[in-house]
């Protein structure tokens, strides 16, 4: 679903969590689906009997680079058109196996204003159908404001001389 | 410098922080296709993939962020590992260098672990475009683990367009212990 709605700086309160973006169920076909796009054939994730029985896994793997993209998709819906997502680091500490549902969600840490636009760092990661956390991580997101039109977020993004 | 027991941060791996990899260019540029499959398969239906208007602030359509880092592919005429390695039953199917483009430190065999990855993003690469990366050892560290010394190994790539404009910076933290 698109987020329609720009979100501003003001907007954002520390504490106060962004939307969640769930995927899946993600079946053998869509994991297979995503090492095709990419042309990754690590057996892990399609070769169920290679995954099971000769790396000894409970079953196919999501692929890191899958929830990488869910997680740079959540946050790019959350920070709008006109934002944009500036930074992202995250961690596989968990695995994530075939049929799961994830749900990605962000939650603002901290927020610093700068000249024409804002800053806001989110605690973010990948919760499971159990709510197991596989993929911790932080991100920092640059907001518009909502009352000053003529300012705003740079395209191509130059960083700020300034970290969160 | 580590003094710890068998150590694996030995002054001729320290040597290779600072070593940058030669620019390698994608095989492919950005095609519309490739675009489509990419975020069919990531479950991606944002307009702005493929939407002149709603990509009108980025000059056209454009990839998803990260879709740089995932074109360095096997070009025409190279060698088919897939093939090569068909008969072969522990082949996991894992094709390419973990070290991006990077010579491998001079270390004993070790396990290799994804340890975190950080992205910075400054701009959309469009359809039609090139890709440019290079690699670099950005820093190389240990700590003592439990069973013996963990080195850590930070490997920072840049991605730019055929203009030289900054695309994303990806920095990937490798765990490496003795097997």
């Amino acid at each position: 679903m698109m987020v329609t709605e720009q979100l501003f700086f003001e907007d954002v309160q520390e504490g106060n969590p962004l939307p969640d973006l769930t995927f899946g169920p993600l079946t053998a076909p869509i994991l297979m689906r995503w090492s095709a796009a990419i042309e990754n054939w690590h057996r892990i994730h399609y070769d169920r009997p290679f995954a099971i029985q000769h790396d000894h896994l409970p079953d196919l793997l999501v692929n890191g680079t899958l929830k990488q993209q869910f997680i740079m998709q959540a946050l790019r819906r959350s920070a709008g058109v006109r934002g944009w997502v500036w930074k992202a680091r995250f961690q596989f500490r968990g695995m994530n196996l075939v049929g799961e549902t994830l749900r990605v969600w962000s939650n603002p840490a901290q927020k610093r204003e700068l000249g024409d636009y804002g800053l806001v760092a989110l605690d973010i990661g990948i919760l499971n159908d159990e709510d197991v956390e596989t993929t911790p991580g932080r991100a920092v997101v640059a907001l518009p404001y909502r009352d000053r039109e003529a300012a705003g977020v740079p395209y191509p993004f130059t960083p700020p001389d300034i970290d969160l | 410098m580590s003094t710890m027991e068998n150590s694996l941060l030995t002054p001729e791996v320290k040597a290779f922080v600072g070593v940058q990899s030669t620019e390698e260019i994608a095989c492919d540029v950005v095609e519309r296709g490739a675009v489509r499959r990419f975020v069919q398969a990531s479950l991606d239906d944002d307009p702005l993939f493929h939407d002149i208007a709603a990509a009108g602030r980025h000059g056209g359509p454009v990839a998803p962020a990260l879709f740089p880092a995932s074109m360095f592919r096997r070009d025409f005429g190279s060698e088919d590992i897939l093939l090569e390695r068909a008969l072969d039953p522990d082949f996991d199917g894992l094709v390419g260098s973990a070290t991006q483009g990077l010579p491998p430190l001079p270390l004993p065999p070790t396990s290799l672990l994804n340890g975190g990855t950080e992205v910075e993003i400054f701009s959309y690469v469009r359809h039609g475009e090139q890709v440019k990366a290079r690699s670099r050892y950005e820093n190389i560290y240990e700590k003592a683990g439990k069973s013996g010394p963990i080195l850590f190994v930070e490997i920072v790539t840049d991605y730019v367009n055929q203009a030289g404009t900054p695309l994303i910076r990806v920095r990937k933290t490798q765990i490496r212990r003795r097997i």
